[in-house]
């Protein structure tokens, strides 16, 4: 029984001892204490990994689904491993003060823990019962570029749908070529893609697709948004995908199931299109929803001759009407959208700039893309128009 | 000699009588009618042996001459009626001169009566259908009738009857109802033993409500009243150049309906607790049970049924009660107008009373199989009925169905205001009855009058005032207005919302859709594809533009706003689900108000919920501007409220 055997390792095997600094560690606990569940009904799920060898300690959190693990550098004095409960001890680590901490595990999972005049101990739980986190393959590893993906994921992680039942939408599409990177995600109403060319992946031939849940998407994003570094490694099995940022890894259970194809329902003959700023659009959607229907949220958008016009009325609240000018000479058109759908897009693009609404009628899909020829970027948004 | 022969009075009396006379219940409703048409004030009545033994009945009416008395045993002998013109005109209860020779046939009968100008009375006996002895009495003014060994000729129909105590329950049930439509009048009731029912006259209905069922029920019942002219609809008019010189067109007369509706939290299992009197007269009508039920739509579960009391008034020529010798059933001239009509009132009546269901009372509030027509919460008013007390002799009162005693669910601090089943602890003021002094007490019991309602009426017409405070594990509000503390279930408080804002939109083709990226394809089975065939065009105006994709799939193009994924393919399957047994008749009506209770319910704000503070005030402030903010469209109630008052009893500061 290897997990007998490990825990009669850790027992007789004595007490972890490791001194670290309390810097160190509270920003590895930071990156990594968002991937504990919360309201487990595993008990050992809300516990940090902390292991002990060499000249770092290295810490693990896992919620089954994914997992993250990192390190420090650490004084360590005697090698071994225990576990902690994860949020005491990341909000006791944050009200120290700065300096060395010593971590020593003693009897029965008690840890002892030591920082100036203060001294602490907690109980943790037997190291054998923390699940096996999956390694990081050093095969087939792809290089990313962290300032794409972090643009990728930024401009569609809004349109994952948050129904959890209809899993195959709970995740972006990573979407890998050999010169190019793209991300799609989509909720049934509104879909996001965009593509960034001009980048150069020497192991993939031809395409390959990747979906990635929400969750992992998240802790990616602020993985990302916390390094330095200028690329990311990537690799996949069967089951788990890896992303190693820095000294970081974070691994997620694959999601399965076939992305809808999105190919099919991108618009290609929408001929009618205004040019508006971003800031304008959104100040009069923002204005103009307030008086929308309280549940679909939806605004009429009418485009005529040299302006757009937002409105919305409902029986409770009013109605309200906002008027962009803006070069339009074609046929008019009356189209209705949800207004939120419309607004996650321009916070996503930062608002700024402007951007391109092309439609064809009122009942087919509307897309929207910012207007920037430099940009390397190629972004667009599809919406369902609302029958109003 | 020819086979075929005129029967004898006598055998066409006993066959008359298999129609009249069913059960010793029907002997006394009969006699009872009798007396209530001689225009008794005061009316006693003791039955032993479940009505087999003995049935006699005094009243203080007209009373009867010494002709009239033996008059009144031929066949279609009567007072009521004088030519077949009056059938249009039923004013009294009887008119069919079956009742007194039918009884007289089947059992050995007593008819003593006194005329209230006449010095001397009359004393009849018969046995059999024949006159034994006809004598002069004296006595007080009025009409006794004593009927022993019904059926004693009768075996066949003695051995249907059913056991003692069911036949008694009957009868106990049955002078209820017309000691309710009565309120003026004095009933009393008594078995062998001891009184089953007393009630004084008193001013009103309510009282006698009170008199009978108790604080309790009456709590849970909202008052109602309404009238409006008859319409003119097709009466024949003779034509002008025939009409007299003083000729009138004839008065419509008002259709007026009183009576009693439950609250929603007031829910049973049958419909035996729905008692309609049309002018009086207690009747089972098909038609009026289905605008009550037309009425909870969607307010109570569609499996329960209310408490009501309705009495129906019009003029006696539009409502022909001569359809079944018992007279339970009667025919509407106007039928579809009767119809609308009791359904608009009781819809009006329970818009208007808001009423907030209590907390504690919903606790024990589970529909049940309420007993066959005796409301549970008679128990306590009825002296006698305390079970530890008088065990066998209570049984009377579990009448055909007994009630199942509700679990103990209550909180501690329960109070008086528990509800009916609870009751026989809550006895009124005074001693609990004992077998002794059972009828005297139940005479005290029945004298209290009416105690004012020291706290309003719990209403929902103050939602609008309510503050939240916080959720109860992301599922319940709660909140406080002056009245007390309220529990708002925010799921079933936001499908009110929505179901009635869809219903409006839809009136007006004004649904919002979305419309989808990619189809839904949703499969179906056979008879589900042929319900969704129905109902196309239906759900298509309600925002769910959908199409046949194949021959046991459809594709969903486009979605009521709101509604998206697992809870779109959901709602589709509420709706296309074989809609009970009744299917044929589901009407256009009932499936768009179906089809709009699924989507909003779909689409509704679920329990384990999150809400922030502004969003639970915005729900309350939409729930107080609903139609029904008391019970969701599927019948489950909303809000439910612990009153300052419960909340100060229970901490004991009063």
């Amino acid at each position: 029984m290897p997990a007998g055997v490990e825990q009669e390792k850790a027992v007789s095997g004595a007490a972890m001892e490791i001194a670290v600094s309390r810097h160190d560690l509270l920003r590895e606990l930071t990156a990594t204490q968002s991937v504990v569940e919360r309201k487990t009904t595993i008990p050992i799920l809300s516990n940090f990994l902390l292991e002990a060898d060499g000249d770092r300690i290295a810490i693990t959190a896992t919620d089954l689904d994914q997992s993250i693990r990192t390190s420090c550098a650490a004084k360590v004095k005697k090698p071994g491993s225990c576990t902690i409960p994860a949020r005491k001890l990341y909000d006791y680590i944050r009200l120290l003060g700065d300096g060395d901490i010593s971590i020593k595990l003693l009897e029965n999972h008690w840890v002892q823990i030591r920082a100036g005049r203060s001294n602490t101990r907690m109980v943790g739980m037997a190291r054998a019962n923390f699940p096996q986190v999956p390694e990081f393959p050093e095969s087939s590893v792809t290089r990313i570029p962290v300032a794409s993906l972090r643009t990728l994921i930024a401009r569609t992680i809004f349109a994952i749908s948050n129904e959890e039942s209809r899993y195959t939408l709970n995740g972006a599409l990573l979407i890998l070529k050999a010169e190019s990177l793209a991300m799609v995600a989509t909720d049934g109403h509104r879909l996001a893609h965009i593509e960034k060319a001009g980048e150069s992946f020497p192991g993939i031939n031809g395409e390959k697709k990747v979906l990635i849940p929400r969750k992992a998407l998240q802790e990616l994003q602020s993985l990302l948004a916390d390094t330095d570094a200028d690329s990311l490694d990537f690799a996949d099995d069967d089951s788990t995908l890896f992303f190693r940022v820095g000294h970081r890894v974070l691994t997620s259970r694959r999601l399965t199931g076939q992305f809808p194809n999105y190919e099919a329902v991108m618009p290609r003959d929408n001929n009618k299109f205004v040019i508006v700023r971003s800031q304008d659009l959104f100040a009069s959607i923002q204005r103009v929803a307030q008086f929308a229907d309280e549940r679909s949220g939806a605004i009429k958008m009418r485009i005529e001759q040299n302006e757009l016009k937002v409105s919305s009325s409902s029986a409770e609240a009013g109605e309200s009407e906002d008027t962009i000018e803006t070069p339009y000479s074609s046929d008019p058109l009356v189209v209705g959208f949800n207004s939120a759908y419309l607004i996650d897009f321009l916070k996503a693009i930062g608002n700024e700039g402007e951007v391109r609404l092309e439609f064809k009628d009122a009942q087919s899909a509307g897309q929207v893309r910012p207007e920037d020829a430099s940009d390397d970027y190629k972004y667009r948004y599809i919406i369902m128009p609302m029958r109003i | 000699m020819g086979r075929i022969r005129v029967l004898s009075d006598q055998v066409a009396n006993q066959i008359a009588a298999g129609e009249v006379v069913d059960r010793p219940a029907s002997v006394v409703k009969e006699l009872l009618e009798n007396a209530l048409d001689a225009g008794a004030t005061r009316i006693r009545m003791e039955v032993e042996g479940g009505g087999r033994k003995l049935i006699r009945i005094a009243d203080d009416g007209c009373g009867m001459s010494r002709d009239d008395a033996l008059l009144a045993f031929e066949r279609h002998a009567t007072s009521k009626i004088r030519s077949s013109d009056d059938l249009l005109q039923i004013a009294t209860l009887g008119f069919r001169g079956e009742a007194l020779p039918s009884i007289a046939s089947i059992s050995r009968l007593e008819l003593t009566t006194l005329p209230a100008d006449q010095p001397t009375g009359t004393r009849v006996e018969i046995a059999g259908g024949k006159v034994l002895s006809v004598e002069d009495v004296g006595g007080p003014p009025g009409t006794t009738i004593t009927v022993r060994d019904l059926f004693f000729n009768t075996p066949a129909r003695r051995k249907f009857l059913r056991a003692e105590t069911t036949e008694m329950a009957h009868v106990t049930a049955l002078v209820t109802h017309y000691a309710l439509a009565h309120p003026e009048m004095h009933f009393e009731l008594h078995s062998a033993t001891h009184a089953l029912l007393t009630a004084p006259p008193v001013r009103e209905a309510t009282e006698r409500i009170y008199q009978i069922f108790g604080r309790d029920t009456l709590d849970q019942l909202v008052p109602l009243a309404a009238e409006r002219r008859f319409e003119h609809a097709g009466l024949p008019e003779p034509p002008p150049w025939r009409r007299d010189e003083d000729y009138r067109p004839p008065d419509p007369g008002y259709l007026r309906v009183s009576g009693f509706v439950s609250k929603p939290a007031l829910q049973k299992l049958n419909r035996n607790s729905i008692y309609v009197f049309v002018n009086q007269r207690l009747i089972r009508d098909r038609l009026i049970l289905h605008a009550v039920t037309e009425a909870y739509r969607n307010i109570i579960p569609p499996t329960s049924f209310p408490v009501l009391l309705l009495f129906l008034e019009m003029p006696p020529h539009e409502v022909d009660v001569n359809v079944h010798p018992a007279k339970t059933e009667v025919r509407f001239r106007q039928q579809s107008l009767v119809h609308d009509f009791v359904r608009e009132s009781i819809r009006a009546t329970l818009m208007k009373a808001r009423p907030a269901a209590s907390f504690v009372e919903a606790l024990t509030a589970t529909p049940r199989a309420a007993s066959s027509l005796v409301p549970a919460a008679g128990e306590p008013e009825m002296p006698g009925s305390d079970p530890v007390a008088q065990p066998e002799e209570a049984a009377p009162f579990a009448l055909s169905a007994p009630v199942p005693r509700p679990e103990e669910v209550r909180l501690p601090f329960s109070g008086s205001s528990m509800v009916a089943e609870a009751a026989v602890e809550i006895q009124p003021a005074g001693p609990v009855p004992s077998p002794a002094s059972s009828g005297a007490n139940g005479h005290a019991c029945s004298q209290q009058i009416l105690p004012e309602g020291a706290e309003g009426a719990p209403s929902l017409a103050s939602l609008a005032s309510l503050k939240p405070l916080g959720q109860l594990r992301e599922s319940f509000i709660l909140a406080v207005n002056d009245e007390g503390l309220w529990i708002v279930d925010q799921h079933v408080a936001h499908e009110r919302v929505l179901f009635e804002k869809i219903l409006r939109e839809r009136k007006v083709e004004r649904v919002n859709r979305q419309r989808l990226l990619m189809p839904m394809l949703i499969d179906l089975l056979p008879q589900q594809m042929a319900i969704f065939a129905t109902l196309a065009e239906e759900l298509e105006r309600n925002g769910c533009e959908a199409e046949p994709f194949g021959p046991h799939t459809i594709a969903i193009k486009a979605a009521p706003a709101g509604l998206a994924g697992t809870e779109l393919e959901r709602m589709i399957f509420e709706v296309l689900e074989q809609p009970g047994s009744d299917s044929q008749s589901e009407n256009l009506e009932t499936a768009r108000t179906r089809i709009a209770a699924s989507i909003a319910c779909h689409a509704a704000i679920k329990v384990n919920m999150p809400l922030d503070p502004a969003r639970m005030e915005w729900l309350l402030a939409e729930l107080a501007r609903t139609e029904h903010p008391m019970s969701c469209p599927h019948g489950r109630p909303i809000a439910l409220r612990y009153s300052w008052k419960e909340i100060q009893r229970a901490f004991q500061r009063i």
